[in-house]
Parts: C-alpha cells; sequence; structure tokens
C-alpha cells in the first residue's frame, strides 16, 4: 500500500527529492531558493525540490543547491573558447544513459571507494582496487578520479573514468571529505596514510544528511618531495617544520592579489543561472534513478527477509 | 579538462566577456595590474561617468559588474563579498554607496549595470582610443540619442507600400517580356 501511494504521488508530479545528504561545504554557498524539510514516518528527513514560479505562472522545478557538489561532471569546462551548447546536452543525456545502467555513487576527495573493471588478463576477468580518492577531475563523460593505495609496500594510484563502460561497479566504502581538494601530497606522506586493505568492507554512516569532513592532519616524510607543498596553503598537513628560506621564497614566488581577482573567479567557475538550470534539467531523471535503485534495494531486503 | 571550480557561487554578468585578460603593462607587473583596475573601477563608482582608454575601460567593466552582481547576490553581511568590497574601492565611503545606492538601483535590472561606449579620438593618439565607461541611471544627460523604432511612422508605411507596389510593377513587366522571347523562340 505504501508503494503504491508512493508511486502515485509520484506520477502526480509532485517532486520529492531522495536526496537525504547535504553536503557540508568548507566555503560559504549562498542559497538562493528555500528548501523545505518535511519529515517522513522514518524520522529521515527530505528536502522537497522547490517549484518556484516564473513571470508566466508556470512552475519551474530548481535542482536542491547540493547537486553542484554531489554531480560536479555535469557542469561543462569552464574555458570559454570550447564551450559548445549542444555538445554539452548530448554529453549530458550519454551521461545519464550510463547512470542508468550502473550506479555511480556520491563521492569526494578524500573517500575510499573500491572499483570493479572487466580485465580480459585477469583470471576471474574482473580487476577490483580498493583505494582512497586523492583528486577528481574532467567534465562531462571524460570525468575522472584518482584511487591510492599502497599495496605490499608499492603506492598504487589507478586513474578511472567515471564514465567507462568496462567499469562494473563503483562502491564507496567510507564517505567522508578531507580538508583538501586535492589530496596529492599523500605521495609524499608517511604510508600508514594511504594504506587500505583491499578486502575493506563498507562502512555504515552515522549521520545520513553530512558528509563528515575528517580533521585528519597528514605527516610527511623529509624531503626531497614531488612538490613544493610549503606554496600551496594545504589544511590538511602538519606543519612541515621547514627553515625559514624556503617560506621566504615561496612568500616571493606568492600571488596573493589572485585572491581578489573577481574576473579570474569568473572565468573559471560557471554562472549560478546556468547551474540552476543544468541541474534542473537532469535533477528529474536522476531522481528516478535513485528511486527505482532504493526500490529495488527494499525489494531485495524484503525477499532476504 | 578542467572541472568548474565550486568554491563560490557567481551571478552570469550581461556583458561580452573575452576568454583571456588582458596584461596592462605596469612597472609591477601582474601586482600592479589590478592596483590600476581598481583606482579605475573606484572613480566608475565615485563619478558614475569616466573617460579613458579603451583597453582598461573594458577590462575594469568587468570588475565592476562582478562586484555590483556579488553584492546583489550575497548583500553586504556576506564576508566574501565585504572583503571584495573592501578591497576594490579604495575609498571607504563608496563601499557604503556600492550596498545602500547601487543594490536597489540594479536589484531588477535584466541588463548589464554599466555602459562602454566609444570616445572621440583625436590624431596622432594612442592607438586604441578613448572610451567612455558610465553605470547606467546616473543623472547625467545621455550620452547616446534615443533609439526609436520609425518602422511604423506613417509616412515610412506609406513608402513601404509603394516600394512594394513597383516591384511587384516591374516583375510583372519582366514576365510579360520573357513569356513573349519563350513564345517567340
Amino acid at each position: 500500500m505504501l508503494r503504491r501511494a508512493v508511486l502515485q504521488t509520484f506520477r502526480q508530479g509532485l517532486a520529492q527529492s531522495f536526496f537525504k545528504r547535504n553536503a557540508v561545504s568548507l566555503s560559504e554557498t549562498t542559497v538562493t531558493h528555500q528548501t523545505v524539510e518535511t519529515s517522513d514516518e522514518g524520522g529521515e528527513k527530505f528536502v522537497s525540490t522547490q517549484k518556484t514560479g516564473d513571470e508566466s505562472g508556470n512552475t519551474v522545478i530548481v535542482a536542491p543547491p547540493e547537486f553542484r557538489f554531489m554531480y560536479p561532471e555535469f557542469l561543462p569546462d569552464p574555458a570559454m573558447e570550447t564551450r559548445n551548447r549542444l555538445k554539452e546536452k548530448l554529453e549530458r543525456m550519454d551521461m545519464l544513459q550510463r547512470r542508468s545502467v550502473i550506479e555511480i555513487p556520491e563521492f569526494y576527495t578524500g573517500s575510499v571507494m573500491a572499483v570493479t573493471v572487466s580485465d580480459a588478463n585477469s583470471p576471474n576477468k574482473f580487476a577490483r582496487f580498493v583505494g582512497i580518492c586523492i583528486q577528481r577531475g574532467g567534465s562531462g563523460l571524460r570525468a575522472w578520479f584518482i584511487l591510492r593505495n599502497v599495496v605490499e609496500k608499492q603506492g598504487v594510484e589507478i586513474l578511472y573514468e567515471m564514465y567507462c563502460p568496462l567499469i562494473q561497479k563503483i562502491e564507496v566504502l567510507r564517505l567522508e571529505r578531507r580538508l583538501d581538494e586535492s589530496l596529492l601530497y599523500l605521495r609524499d606522506a608517511l604510508p600508514e596514510y594511504s594504506t587500505f586493505p583491499l578486502d575493506m568492507e563498507p562502512e555504515r554512516r552515522l549521520n545520513n544528511l553530512v558528509v563528515p569532513i575528517n580533521p585528519l592532519k597528514v605527516k610527511l616524510r623529509p624531503r626531497p618531495w614531488l612538490e613544493r607543498w610549503e606554496r600551496q596553503n594545504l589544511q590538511g598537513v602538519e606543519d612541515l617544520n621547514l627553515p625559514q628560506r624556503f617560506y621566504d621564497k615561496a612568500e616571493k614566488v606568492a600571488k596573493p592579489w589572485e585572491k581578489y581577482d573577481l574576473m579570474l573567479h569568473y572565468r573559471k567557475t560557471i554562472p549560478a543561472e546556468e547551474q540552476e538550470k543544468i541541474f534542473a534539467e537532469v535533477q528529474s531523471q536522476l531522481q528516478q534513478q535513485e528511486l527505482k535503485r532504493k526500490m529495488r534495494r527494499r525489494r531485495g531486503s524484503d525477499n532476504e527477509q | 579538462m578542467n572541472q568548474a571550480d565550486l568554491s563560490k557561487l557567481v551571478s552570469a554578468l550581461r556583458i561580452a566577456v573575452k576568454p583571456k585578460p588582458r596584461p596592462l603593462s605596469c612597472p609591477e607587473g601582474p601586482a600592479g595590474r589590478l592596483r590600476k583596475l581598481r583606482a579605475t573601477v573606484t572613480a566608475l563608482v565615485k563619478y558614475e561617468r569616466i573617460e579613458l582608454y579603451y583597453p582598461r575601460a573594458e577590462e575594469a567593466q568587468g570588475y565592476a559588474e562582478r562586484l555590483i552582481s556579488d553584492a546583489i547576490r550575497n548583500g553586504d553581511c556576506h564576508k566574501h563579498t565585504m572583503e571584495m568590497a573592501d578591497y576594490w574601492l579604495n575609498e571607504k565611503q563608496l563601499v557604503h554607496k556600492l550596498f545602500k545606492v547601487l543594490v536597489p538601483r540594479y536589484q531588477n535590472y535584466n541588463s548589464s549595470f554599466s555602459r562602454l561606449v566609444l570616445g572621440p579620438n583625436s590624431y596622432p593618439g594612442y592607438f586604441a582610443g578613448t572610451a567612455i565607461l558610465e553605470l547606467k541611471g546616473n543623472p547625467f544627460p545621455a550620452l547616446q540619442p534615443e533609439t526609436h523604432n520609425y518602422h511604423y511612422w506613417l509616412h515610412n508605411v506609406l513608402l513601404d507600400e509603394a516600394k512594394k507596389e513597383f516591384r511587384s510593377a516591374r516583375e510583372e513587366r519582366n514576365a510579360g517580356t520573357t513569356e513573349s522571347v519563350t513564345a517567340e523562340s
């Protein structure tokens, strides 16, 4: 009965978002639309999508503001010379098609993940790798992320393209964020910070609403390093304890005016109006996919019982 | 391929933004570029119409639009916006003007907040020429005359109809002569 009621409300067009998790961002985000929180029987909070009216009085679907953190690859490359609206639209259609086949979960830099790819040369035809996501990038179908692990004292990094058809499964074993958007310094850190057991089980989250930020400060090995970490304003690294001349040179080379360069920031990002348009376009399909997966999981657990 | 930076939400600017910024040469190099543009943006907010050389005017227009759009989007209680306003406006009373005068003025604008008009060039002079950068809604008389749509004025309607009649008559005459030619051949 409950299932039919849920389907009916969905058919009636009441778009209720099933994304309970609100990503906690490190910087201030402005919420341009109000979110209405309604509580379910299970005591979980739902954030309903705001149906704002435009000038003509028609309802306009607006995606929740967290979408840009959960699906950053849907936003196009901001470089103006290579923007092509039609190409981006077709790419988004292909991305949604792939997402309907395989579940690509929400993850951030610092999350521990396991990826299974089909590999013709391996005995089971599948290769599974567990690692911490140290960087993610790319836009559209070329979105990628790098997983790092230390296997038998050898550091290993694998770059996976999220929409590659060879990928069979992406699991997030531990969903969390770190103090930095890029954890490339783990290459120069002590190996214990990059080691994760290959048979790691998915961890249950204490709070489904908020993605926790791990305030871990990593200890680096003694120099030489791969990059000049003292010049990069890293939050997630312990005090580097370098001689003063390093910090003096870093100050000489620094560009403090870039913090105030408004046009530089503008050219590096997509404006909010365009982001809203893009996510409004893909939102309903993503919601439907999430709903179907939830139903399948619920049906699976019911069958087990 | 780069991912868009998500740390800030910016409003779309309604001016033409070029893909690459202009260097604006000065003794301090890139550090001095923003110092020069700060002076220009401060002057624009103070006087609301300034005459300067075109390249610097075009760059400053972008920064002025960004500052005003951030102020409209975030308001004066937003820490980052206040830091930007404090940096870009050298005179602190102009920060008050930005939030108390310009934001209410441009709150419901669907167009850009500033206008860049090419100015007079006297020969010989700077090759790029002068420009006048002004904030819309300023109290001065307009720089360019208002454009009216003269299409529906009576004499233009009559002239257009007369042109159509002349053209159709000419086509009939030409059709008549070609038919007679084909009939002969």
